[in-house]
């Protein structure tokens, strides 16, 4: 489903990321963990077209994104959440998610001045698609409160509702458990089962928390100094001596 | 995959609505003008009259600078340089159409466009009124071609670059149009209606500005403008391509990734803003007979920018009251004429330090709690739920 | 070949004022990120000192005995301190309460500053609504002509005293601890303060320095159109400054060597574009080039692209 193939990007004379490849099938989750300043954010980035890579290539679902802006990468399939919330603060709970759907609808200058009635029924299926979504996220009845006012672990679990909305193939988790307390990671890991499984998206994870990491994976790759050094099933993981190396330090 | 999306598209809005939809606006349009117009003007006489047409005119163009520096995030710091285009193209099409047609710069308006002391008779709508209205239209049109100019390098540039730019554009329209060959007098209409177009259509006077233009523009004409810039507001600001403006404002790298083309939307917003800045300049030189490219310098660009900061950035209602407001003190404070823009800088530099949103910020006037507990309010009547 | 010498000397006179002012806009700049509209008020307002101290002073006026040099040079640093005690009192009273604030808050505060500026100085009881005429501190007969390029003393008035100030700023912030720690404060506000630097002062400073060099670009303007009668709600004035400022963006905004380039290649632009192309597009020039710089390499000619973090 996600095709990735060596790819590479330079910020001046620091290689942030090296020669990264991975490839999810469809319905994976997969999860990548490495130290702070790895580069797995870098590599979210790369993939969701924030960054251009300067060498390899992308895939989606066999259609070769690498490239292209992130608004077209996003049309793909390709979705994300961000480390540092990026809601959009000042609109409604129902508005983000809103937002989320544009890009699988017609939005002609014309048809929104005259309110034709294809504009009409499609404004009103955006809002029933979004309030469905919105429930099953448990934020219906937040749905008409600025995105900012939500509580921290809401916005985190609105961010991914949002994401989905996109009706992405992949969706990319940025640090979802950041910040949050034992219960809600406990949550999060139930949430995230369940959006695969309703949702059929594959999902790719970044996660410092191994609890989260180590549970719900089925297959990890470890970054550190942008340069792959492990990539396998948890166990194959947790076991290896480099990635001991690189979160431990050697003696 | 989801199938949510498939599902519920046939959710379909009656097919009735559709005409309705669509005329309504300009039903309510005529309305209001025809009620200010025949209703109003002549209980509150000349002078107020005057002043409720500036008032209309800046509703026009705040709540259309709102759209690019309110809902989008963008600043445009050359609103008044459209308004510059709109005026002068619609100025020539009057003037030198006027010639051409019937051979005299002369007014040939009915009711609608010409100011009457006492009880109105004649045609509704004279010959002349047809070209004032095309020549607004294309004056809009023409402004918004300049705003696909101006929109282009707005992708490349952020905040207060594109603000120098659109400055920029403001003062080389300016230059440009100061530069223009001098306009052929209505004395000597016979040459210049023996003249092609295309030579007609850089005589524009220069630096005298572009003078004796016939006069069409009334109260009914600049409220139903007015009326119309509104409701395309805000039939924008609550669909989908709204909402895109608003998550560019919010959060550039977030929209993107929620599929939105900056490209598209920033470039819209500035077709859209400057239609309707230069059909205001349309009304404003066919309400002075005149118009000067050195009268639409920066500092009209800055005083339409007060009027949507103070109004808050995003709001309709807010950007409409602040252009009453702020149209209406100056006639007030005649006196203190000196004392207008300090005040103006005054306030400016207070509301960005104690209410950066503005008086509304995005919210309307009807979003307020005072009127949610009235139940409805006018955001259901005014479109609210299509 | 004399139009060429002549024109080219010109242009390199406006353009060294050009570039004191840029120096200020690109200050502010590389430390706020922001565009202080009120810089080019300020460079009016550097106008004004200079017309008022040299009243107050009884220096250049009709009848009066010739100035003397350091005279003149009195004047050019009262001017230079009162417009330094304004660009203070502007950061701490509008800028400092926004320093967390969004940009474009910022941007729509400056543009407030300026407009108060400008009506305030066209109040009577501060500069008066009516043109004043700028008087004559230095003596405007030719110096010498070579190759049919007439130099008056004033020209070289204004080329040397900003060449000085400028070699003085590259060593004051290339070459003292605060200049360290203004480029620290530019380059990363947070880690700076963390790193003991007293943020607010360096803030302070640079809009004191931006504002007095604004002010010395002032005095120069009024040395070389001395005679001129001016207006203070005129807005040659904020012409004049958005020029400035377009050089500080061509120049590479943030970069102080690039604000220099930047002033003297705006100025020679406008001057050639004016005698060798038309006098009547005079503003376009400068509003073309800017946006042509800002779609090829908005960076500008020494700028650095940097990459938004996300």
């Amino acid at each position: 489903m996600l095709d990735v193939r060596g790819i590479s990007i330079a910020f001046g004379g620091l290689k942030a990321v090296q020669d990264f490849s991975l490839s999810i099938p469809r319905g994976g989750l997969y999860g990548l963990i490495g130290p702070n300043g790895a580069g797995k954010t870098t590599c979210f980035n790369l993939l969701t077209g924030v960054y251009t890579p300067s060498e390899g290539s992308i895939a989606v679902d066999g259609v070769d994104v690498t490239g292209l802006p992130p608004h077209q990468i996003a049309v793909a399939g390709l979705s994300r959440t961000f480390q540092n919330i990026r809601l959009f603060g000042q609109l409604s709970v129902l508005d983000n998610v809103l937002l989320g759907l544009h890009l699988r609808g017609r939005h002609s200058l014309a048809s929104t001045l005259l309110r034709t009635g294809f504009h009409v029924s499609q404004e009103r299926a955006m809002a029933a698609v979004a309030m469905r979504l919105l429930e099953t996220f448990g934020l219906a009845n937040r749905a008409e409160e600025q995105g900012k006012n939500l509580p921290y672990g809401d916005q985190r679990r609105l961010e991914i509702a949002r994401a989905l909305a996109t009706e992405p193939k992949v969706l990319l988790l940025d640090e979802p458990a950041a910040g949050m307390n034992p219960q809600e990671k406990k949550a999060l890991r139930e949430l995230i089962q369940r959006v695969r499984q309703e949702f059929g998206v594959t999902i790719l994870l970044i996660e410092h928390d191994m609890g989260v990491v180590m549970n719900i994976c089925e297959r990890i790759t470890v970054l550190n100094f942008g340069q792959t050094i492990a990539a396998g099933t948890p166990d194959e993981v947790q076991n290896d001596p480099k990635v001991i190396e690189a979160y431990l330090g050697t003696e | 995959m989801s199938k949510l999306f498939e599902e519920t598209r046939s959710l379909k809005a009656p097919v009735w609505g559709v005409i309705p939809r669509a005329a309504w606006p300009l039903v309510v349009a005529i309305a209001i003008g025809a009620l200010i117009y025949f209703g109003v003007s002549p209980l509150v006489g000349g002078f107020v009259s005057k002043v409720m047409l500036i008032v209309g005119i800046n509703i026009v163009l705040a709540v259309s600078l709102n759209i690019v520096n309110g809902y989008t995030g963008q600043f445009s710091m050359g609103h008044a340089g459209f308004m510059a285009v709109g005026g002068y193209v619609a100025a020539g099409i009057v003037y030198y159409g006027s010639i051409k047609l019937w051979g005299s710069a002369d007014p040939a308006g009915g009711i609608l466009s010409i100011v009457q002391e006492g009880p109105k008779s004649g045609p509704l709508l004279g010959k002349g009124d047809f070209l004032f209205v095309i020549s607004c239209l294309i004056g809009g049109l023409v402004a918004a071609g300049a705003g696909y100019v101006v929109g282009l390098p707005s992708l490349r540039l952020r905040g207060d670059y594109l603000a120098i730019v659109t400055l920029g554009f403001g003062e080389i329209v300016r230059v440009i149009l100061q530069g223009s060959h001098d306009q052929i007098q209505p004395w000597k209409a016979a040459d210049a209606a023996a003249m092609p177009v295309y030579e007609l259509a850089w005589k524009l006077g220069g630096p005298k500005g572009f003078n004796l233009v016939p006069t069409y523009t009334t109260l009914f004409w600049v409220y139903f403008w007015a009326v119309l810039t509104c409701i395309a507001a805000y039939r924008l600001k609550s669909s989908s391509s709204g909402r895109a403006f608003l998550s560019i404002r919010e959060d550039e790298v977030a929209a993107q990734a929620m599929g939105v083309d900056l490209t598209k939307y920033k470039v819209r917003a500035f077709v859209f803003s400057s239609f309707f800045a230069g059909v205001a300049g349309g009304l404003y030189a066919l309400d002075i007979g005149a118009i000067s490219a050195g009268d639409l310098n920066f500092i009209k660009s800055f005083d339409i920018i007060i009027m949507v900061v103070l109004g808050g950035l995003g709001s309709i209602s807010g950007a409409v009251l602040a252009a009453v407001i702020l149209s209406i003190l100056p006639e007030a404070l005649r006196d203190f004429q000196s004392y207008r823009l300090i005040v103006y800088a005054l306030l400016l530099i207070v509301i960005m330090i104690v209410r950066p949103q503005g008086l509304f910020g995005v919210r309307e006037v009807w979003d307020l709690k005072i009127f949610k507990r009235r139940g409805g309010g006018l955001g259901g009547s005014a479109g609210g739920a299509p | 070949m004399t139009q060429f010498l002549q024109t080219l000397f010109d242009g390199l006179t406006v353009g060294s004022l050009y570039a004191l002012i840029a120096l200020g806009y690109t200050m502010v700049y590389g430390i706020l990120k922001f565009i202080n509209f009120a810089h080019s008020d300020v460079f009016a307002l550097g106008v004004w000192m200079t017309i008022v101290w040299s009243k107050w002073l009884g220096l250049g006026q009709p009848g009066a005995a010739p100035t003397p040099w350091y005279m003149g040079a009195l004047v050019l640093v009262l001017a230079m301190a009162s417009c330094g005690l304004v660009g203070f009192v502007i950061e701490r009273v509008a800028y400092k309460p926004l320093r967390s604030a969004p940009r474009l808050n910022v941007l729509i505060t400056a543009i407030g500053v300026s407009l108060l500026l400008q009506n305030t100085g066209q109040l009577k009881f501060v500069f008066g609504p009516y043109p004043k005429p700028i008087p004559s501190l230095i003596d405007s007969t030719e110096l010498f002509s070579m190759m049919g390029v007439s130099v008056r003393m004033a020209d070289v008035a204004v080329i040397g005293t900003a060449a000085a100030l400028m070699i003085a700023m590259q060593w004051l912030i290339f070459g003292t601890k605060l200049g360290a720690a203004m480029r620290a404060v530019s380059f990363n506000t947070r880690n700076a303060s963390l790193m003991g630097i007293n943020v607010d002062l360096v803030i302070s400073f640079t809009f004191v320095v931006g504002s007095m060099l604004a002010a010395a670009a002032g005095f120069l303007y009024a040395m070389k159109y001395e005679g001129q009668a001016k207006q203070t709600a005129d807005s040659m004035w904020v012409m004049l400054g958005l020029k400035a400022f377009v050089a500080a963006v061509v120049g590479g905004i943030g970069n102080v060597r690039g604000a220099v380039i930047g002033g003297l290649l705006i100025g020679l632009i406008e001057f050639f574009g004016v005698s060798y192309l038309s006098s009547h597009y005079r503003d376009a020039y400068v509003f073309a080039i800017l946006i042509l710089v800002l779609l090829l390499r908005p960076e500008g000619v020494l700028g650095k692209a940097t990459v938004e973090k996300v």
